[in-house]
């Protein structure tokens, strides 16, 4: 536009000028209006012009936003007080037994998750969660929540989410070290229906969750309100990280916490008993408790918890007790007081530079052939043990011909971050077991002699 | 486990209280960037020394309409200072987050500071403009902002529509006319007052500009006394400019004590002073002397007065099929 007002003035100029000479006064005076009125129309249509960019700018501003990437579809309200995401998880995995007699598990493959994932926030305050999962025999409902954040330092989370009592159970899915979780998470509670109060303090220094929740069985989570919870159980955990925000590089990444759980007195109701049953790596169950034998008084759980991550080395550590109160219809009168435990322990080394995390690794060079780009790589190692009370098989409990009153577990496994969205893992786990004093699972049993599996899994998140 | 859950709660609201800065947002119209940043710093520093808290106020500007409808729309002020109460009072009535009575919170109608539309012309008054008759004349091209969304352009426009019903003896046709004809020599209607003295002033369109009397003053100060004057015409109109605390937002906020304090301060001897410095005339009588000699003397009429007030005024002239969209058709 500038570039026209500088040739009409430069026209009107040249003519200007060469009818100066023959030109009355009157009509150098017209030429000057006619100059004139011609450079205050172009400078106003320049004028219009940059205020319509204007106006396209300030409503870009307040338009409504659509972004796709790595994290996912977001659309987000031009001031984002309200977003909504999709994003999903998909794990297709396989498992094969190796010397196992014919009594553990069948080799094949599965789809072990596939979950969309629907997330957002409402009002600048309210975080939202739907997520079912289809992975299984039939569709469950994994997460549904809202969350109200009035500050990171105090949140109100209400519906179905984790119980925040175990460390490896709450790491999200797409980040274990393993296909499978550990046999210490066994013993502490999965999903749960309930209300919490959360926050972290001083940037994430410390954190906390006070809960109540219709209380969840060992290895278990609940989608319904059984007559098993009609006493809630409180639940609680604190996790402190005291160098997180300070430059000592050797302890920033080091946490240390404890959770746990206590509910009262449940009563000795004909419902399904403690547990589906614990499982090993390879996801059979080692142990279960008889049939007819039900809660009956209080149940807690206490977990001490630790993490460490220091440039690729990750640590994560958790011990587990989970003491309950059982009797058998056969002997109703007689209450008996179990007390299971459990540890694990993982550790983690990345090999190409990216730094170990309790979240999810993003590689420093995502997976590009061509460029000579190869993803992430990490070696994972674990050890956990489980021990279920002697006391279960000698008041009649549980069934020492079938079940192992403890197992030990040892896992090894290579995981390749592609990129942030795509992750492979290939890992192998020995379980051995240890049966009841003075007697043994019966040689048909899964527990009869050690479960060895290898795993792998192609993970898609987004 | 009670008593832990008091502790955590406790621990959570001592830490959150510890880390909390305070922090407000002041949504104002388009010409009071400058008071706003001279009264910010006085503020800040009077409420350090009442209270110990470091407070910190952030700016946002704009057509004093268009500010109202992004406070409507969710933008967390936690105090308003509009060009008119109307703008205000549409936050009550469609937000509700103030109490529709918002006004007799703070004296003076809750009008701290006053102003008035002058005219700005360019050095030497080429085109002899001395009141409102010359700006409607064939030839004179008048910049001024949009009264759909600028307060001040409503300011102006009632201004002109007083001085056409006191010439023409109360006769609103003529007055009609009279405003007709203004808008027909306006070659560009911004959204605010700030881009309309960009328009005259550094894009050099226009004979004059109707302008804020701060605005008018500060263009002086900025762009220099060489290059433009200020016509003060015969009848302009008494601009009271509201400020209320946004009362919802605030105290989700927790700023509601601290954006009291915030508007009180206006009516301080300094939060006078800052007024009166930045060309608004003051409600008190020591700065309005002290500043009396910055300010022509002028017929003021009042929206009141004249026009019923703004709940009217606005219906009549502004709202969509009023006389504005009457009157007005875009030049090009």
């Amino acid at each position: 536009m500038k570039t026209y007002a500088k040739i009409i003035v430069g026209l009107l100029g040249a003519q200007l000028a060469t009818t100066a000479f023959g030109a009355s006064d009157l009509e150098l005076e017209q030429l000057k209006k006619q100059l004139a009125d011609l450079d205050q129309k172009v400078r106003i249509l320049e004028r219009e012009r940059e205020i319509d960019q204007e106006g396209v700018a300030a409503a870009a501003k307040t338009a409504p936003k659509l972004s796709l990437g790595a994290n996912g579809f977001v659309f987000a309200s031009g001031d984002s007080n309200f977003v909504a995401q999709l994003h999903a998880l998909a794990q297709f995995d396989s498992r094969s037994f190796f010397n196992d007699g014919g009594n553990n598990g069948n080799d094949g493959f599965l789809v072990r998750r596939a979950r969309p994932i629907f997330t957002g926030t409402v009002f600048h305050d309210f975080d939202f969660n739907f997520t079912p999962d289809f992975g299984g025999s039939t569709v469950q409902i994994q997460d549904a929540y809202v969350n109200y954040r009035y500050q990171p330092e105090l949140q109100v989370q209400v519906g179905k989410f984790k119980s925040p009592v175990g460390l490896e159970l709450l790491q999200t899915d797409p980040a274990t070290a393993f296909n499978e979780r550990s046999i210490a998470s066994d013993l502490v509670p999965n999903r749960d229906l309930g209300i919490d109060l959360h926050g972290d303090l001083a940037g994430g220094v410390a954190s906390y969750a006070v809960g109540i929740f219709n209380g969840a069985t060992d290895n278990s989570g609940t989608t319904t309100n059984a007559a098993f919870q009609d006493n809630k159980a409180v639940v609680a955990r604190a996790f402190f990280q005291p160098w997180k925000n300070t430059d000592v590089n050797g302890l920033r990444g080091l946490g240390f916490g404890v959770g746990g759980s206590y509910a009262a007195n449940h009563p000795n109701a004909a419902v399904t008993g403690l547990t589906a049953g614990y499982l090993t790596d390879g996801q059979q169950s080692f142990f279960k408790y008889s049939s007819g034998v039900n809660a009956n008084g209080a149940q807690w759980r206490f977990s001490p918890q630790a993490s460490y991550y220091y440039g690729p080395l990750g640590v994560l550590a958790e011990y587990v007790i989970s003491d309950q109160k059982a009797t058998s219809t056969a002997t109703p009168n007689k209450v008996t007081e179990l007390q299971n435990r459990a540890w694990e322990i993982t550790g983690s080394w990345l090999l190409t530079g990216e730094d170990a995390s309790y979240a999810a690794i993003t590689p420093l060079h995502p997976f590009d052939p061509r460029n000579n780009q190869w993803g992430a790589w990490q070696l994972v190692a674990r050890f956990g043990e489980l021990d279920v009370d002697h006391n279960v098989f000698a008041a009649g409990l549980a069934d020492a011909t079938k079940y192992a009153s403890g197992a030990q577990a040892w896992s090894l496994g290579l995981n390749w971050f592609l990129n942030k969205n795509i992750r492979a893992n290939l890992s192998y786990s020995r379980t051995t077991f240890t049966g009841y004093t003075g007697t043994s699972p019966s040689a048909t049993s899964a527990a009869a002699q050690p479960e060895n599996v290898l795993f792998s899994r192609l993970q898609l998140v987004f | 486990m009670k008593t832990f859950l008091k502790i955590a709660l406790a621990a959570a609201l001592v830490t959150s209280a510890g880390a909390k800065e305070i922090k407000l947002l002041n949504v104002s119209y388009d010409p009071t960037r400058e008071l706003y940043v001279d009264y910010n710093a006085a503020f800040t520093k009077y409420w350090k020394a009442k209270t110990g808290d470091d407070v910190t106020v952030s700016q946002s500007h704009g057509g004093s309409g268009k500010q109202a409808q992004s406070v409507i729309n969710g933008l967390e002020a936690d105090v308003v200072t509009l060009a008119l109460a109307y703008d205000i009072d549409a936050i009550a009535t469609q937000a509700r987050s103030l109490p529709a009575d918002w006004q007799k919170r703070l004296p003076n109608n809750s009008t701290p500071y006053t102003s008035t539309i002058v005219f700005l012309v360019r050095k030497g008054n080429p085109k002899g403009i001395k009141d409102w008759d010359d700006i409607v004349k064939k030839g004179t091209s008048v910049v001024v902002p949009n009264p759909k969304t600028s307060g001040g352009a409503r300011w102006a426009y009632l201004a002109a529509y007083a001085y056409a019903l006191e010439k023409n003896n109360h006769d609103d046709a003529a007055a009609r006319d009279f405003i007709k004809q203004l808008y027909k020599n306006v070659p560009v209607l911004d959204s605010g007052a700030r881009g309309s003295t960009v328009t005259f002033a550094q894009r050099g369109i226009g004979d004059v500009l109707l302008a804020w009397e701060n605005e008018a003053h500060l263009a002086l100060k900025e762009f220099g006394a060489d290059k433009f004057d200020i016509v003060t015409p015969s009848i302009s109109i008494l601009a009271e400019p509201p400020v209320s605390i946004v009362d919802k937002t605030a105290k989700r906020h927790g700023t509601t004590e601290v954006a009291k304090a915030y508007l009180q301060y206006l009516y301080s001897d300094e939060g006078q002073d800052i007024a009166g410095k930045n060309y608004y005339r003051p409600r008190s009588e020591t700065a309005a002397a002290k500043y009396a000699g910055q300010f022509a003397a002028v017929k003021l009429v009042t929206i009141d007065a004249e026009f019923g007030g703004w709940t009217k005024a606005q219906k009549t002239h502004f709202a969509d099929g009023g006389v504005f969209d009457q009157i007005f058709q875009p030049q090009n």
